[in-house]
């Protein structure tokens, strides 16, 4: 069963998920410590500006509970910068098929601030590398994020629900043509030169007459501002800088305030009062709320943007819809897919069965009543009784596997292991983890295994 | 031509401000109405155009200067206010701001009507009135589009601040757009009360004659001076842009505002010639 335990922008402001952000560094620790619980066997940790989310398989069908609380606890282990914050008001919890849902809506960017923007999906196969990379994937949440994937992929080719798509770099845009004009007189400075950065300067440089790249890693300013006609600048040159700039784009990934009330207020008596509008569309924020509260500057974060990106939800209702409508029907296959499983650990047990009653008989006759065989003889009555047993259960597993495709397969399965006194096979189903969890099953069964089909790799959706 | 005809050009002037009020209004306030936005400035261009006719036909008839008396003055200046903004709202981006300028226009001109009207007294009637009192009009009308712009910078500043991004905020021509033109307004008007004060001064002695309201008027025509130039002083020199200059722009024309009140009170007496002095 998969559990998705996390918060979101819909659930927590900016100042809470900017205390819960987590830098790349501490991906891998994140997953090292998911893996090392035993009510998980797998995990995926994906941490963006607007979500921090854990999507995990449970170690047994009824254990969601354990397996959220196990996740809850490496959460709140993990952020431990949150301080004061009470993090059980904002997090929410999924299971089974809400929880596959969840990820399928997150990965076709319906659970979006920007509804369609594109970004989230790139975002979510970093998550899925990190996974794989740390071997924290199996064969179900493997299953279900190239599914994922799947979808995101339909929802951008069959519905129109990325096509003029505002995102957050082009909602910044629009608010600084509600403060300036015509951006061709105005000058842009990127804090920042990562991934958002160069979204930004995508839309916003377009227009702009300057472009300035101001990072803590000249090297990385230099790259960016030579791939986008602009100028890179010192970090030391920052206060200077906000006394030229207009429009200011914070992206950079420090967890404390890299422009003060005090710098603004500075710059501003250079700027002689001329307006500068920040659009911080960092998380953890980079520009001091109070900021805003200075004459002639306006300051702008990722939830602010949110209202203006409203604006635009309702002409996408319709491909959001459609939308849905497709995450539906993937949900429906996985879910099928996901009950078949179940029944393949019994498909085997039922196979070995026959086989080891048939053998049992076989070599019984081979010792006794047929010893005078020869020896390609007894090859060829095995290799017959063999190719019966096979012949016998095909009908008998085609039928189980459609019956437990269906959603009372859990009682087929029951009955079938009923009826041929097969070994109880529930716990194998989930037990398929690659996560080395001392305490869980850290190898699949080899049931299980045989009939599951590899894990592809996220770039190959 | 006859009075009555000067009467139905009026009502026909009246008509087509209002009418233009009313259809900014219906484009701010709902989206359905976004043709409104495109009819309103060419309704206010019509109403313009009667106006015009009007001023004319009806100082022809009555053989009064429409320069020498605050009836016309008035009139002339919203006249003037409307045709400045028809000639520069595309220039400058402030297309929404008719929202404003056509409700003062029909403001000015319903006022106008309430001034007796008469022809100025002998003892005010000199070769430099026509002169004092077009440069006052003139830059009445300049004030009163500065006026506007700075009303809607203040909403729209305001609508930024609170981030309150619906509504008709998006309607609202940008930021620097209403700044800008609201300082090009206060620095072509700027010159032209200041000729109005310098030549109002060749009445200054009747001030003290005209007792206490006379007076108030005088102190409000300053202080309307002295407002618009701290205001463009300060901004100049201080950094005083957008929300500090727009408050400063309607409290200079508030005390312009106050001293054709002051006019308009006097009722029946004798009609003034000179706007702020």
């Amino acid at each position: 069963m998969i559990v998705v335990v996390g918060l979101s922008h819909k659930t927590a402001p900016v100042e809470v998920r900017e205390k819960l952000a987590f830098s790349a560094e501490v991906l891998p620790q994140v997953l090292a410590r998911l893996s090392a619980r035993p009510e998980l066997t797998e995990a995926l940790f994906l941490s963006t500006c607007n979500r921090v989310e854990i999507f995990a398989a449970a170690h047994k069908d009824d254990g969601t509970d354990a397996a959220a609380t196990a996740v809850r606890d490496v959460l709140a282990e993990t952020g431990g910068a949150t301080g004061d914050v009470h993090l059980t008001q904002y997090l929410y919890e999924r299971s089974g098929s809400d929880a596959v849902r969840h990820i399928f809506r997150v990965a076709a960017s319906l659970d979006s601030m920007v509804l369609g923007e594109p970004q989230i999906l790139g975002q979510v196969k970093r998550a899925f590398d990190a996974a794989t990379e740390a071997g924290t994937l199996g064969s179900v949440l493997g299953r279900c994020m190239t599914r994922a994937f799947g979808v995101a992929k339909r929802v951008r080719t069959e519905t129109q629900l990325g096509a003029g798509t505002v995102s957050i770099s082009s909602v910044a845009v629009d608010l600084a043509t509600r403060i300036f004009s015509d951006l061709s007189g105005h000058t842009v400075l990127l804090l920042g030169a990562g991934e958002m950065a160069e979204q930004a300067a995508k839309s916003l440089g377009k227009g702009a007459r300057h472009i300035r790249v101001c990072n803590r890693s000249f090297e990385r300013a230099a790259t960016l501002a030579a791939s986008i006609g602009g100028d890179a600048v010192q970090w030391d040159a920052l206060a200077d800088e906000l006394t030229r700039a207009d429009v200011v784009v914070a992206s950079t990934s420090s967890r404390a305030f890299v422009v003060t009330y005090d710098l603004v207020r500075r710059a501003m008596k250079e700027r002689k009062g001329r307006t500068l509008l920040f659009v911080d569309i960092a998380v953890p924020r980079n520009v001091e709320p109070s900021v805003h509260e200075i004459d002639n500057v306006y300051v702008y974060n990722v939830d602010d943007l949110e209202q203006q990106v409203a604006l635009g939800l309702k002409a996408r209702q319709a491909e959001a819809e459609a939308a849905e409508n497709i995450v539906g029907a993937e949900l429906a296959e996985f879910e099928s897919w996901r009950r078949g499983l179940l029944v393949a650990p019994a498909i085997v047990a039922l196979r070995n069965r026959t086989r080891e009653v048939l053998a049992a008989e076989l070599e019984r006759a081979l010792s006794t009543r047929l010893k005078h065989l020869a020896e390609p003889d007894r090859v060829a009555l095995r290799a017959l009784m063999e190719s019966s047993a096979a012949k016998l259960l095909h009908v008998p597993t085609t039928r189980l596997r459609e019956g437990a495709s269906s959603p009372d397969g859990a009682d087929w399965v029951r009955a079938v292991t009923h009826v041929f006194d097969l070994p109880d096979s529930s716990n194998g189903a989930h037990a398929s983890s690659a996560v080395a969890s001392p305490g869980g099953p850290a190898s699949a069964p080899a049931a299980v295994a045989a009939t599951e089909e590899p894990v592809p790799a996220a770039s190959a959706t | 031509m006859t009075p009555v005809l000067v009467e139905i050009l009026l009502a026909a002037t009246v008509c087509a401000y209002a009418a233009a009020c009313g259809l900014f209004l219906a484009y701010l306030g709902n989206d359905r109405f976004a043709r409104a936005g495109a009819l309103a400035p060419r309704l206010l261009l019509v109403g313009t155009v009667l106006h015009a006719i009007h001023i004319t036909s009806s100082s022809i008839i009555l053989h009064i200067c429409p320069v020498e008396g605050l009836h016309f003055a008035l009139s002339v200046a919203s006249m003037t206010a409307c045709v400045v903004y028809l000639a520069l709202r595309r220039r400058y981006r402030i297309d929404v701001v008719g929202a404003f300028v056509a409700p003062l226009a029909l403001t000015f001109l319903l006022a106008s009507n309430l001034v007796a009207l008469s022809k100025p007294d002998a003892h005010y009637r000199r070769a430099i009135l026509p002169i004092h009192v077009a440069v006052n009009l003139l830059g009445d009308a300049l004030f009163m589009l500065a006026f506007a712009a700075a009303v809607a910078y203040l909403l729209q500043e305001r609508r930024l601040k609170t981030k309150s991004l619906g509504g008709f905020f998006r309607k609202l021509p940008p930021l620097d757009a209403l700044d800008r033109a609201e300082h090009r307004f206060l620095l072509a008007g700027f010159p032209l009360l200041t000729a109005g004060i310098l030549t109002g001064v060749y009445w200054a002695h009747d001030v003290e004659a005209g007792g206490a309201a006379s007076i108030a008027r005088a102190a409000f025509g300053y202080a309307t001076w002295l407002l618009f130039a701290a205001v463009l002083l300060l901004r100049a020199g201080a950094g005083w842009r957008g929300r500090k200059a727009a408050y400063g722009t309607i409290a200079g024309f508030g005390c312009a505002v106050l001293v054709l009140i002051l006019y308009l009170l006097r009722g029946a007496g004798p009609a003034p010639a000179v706007a702020f002095l």
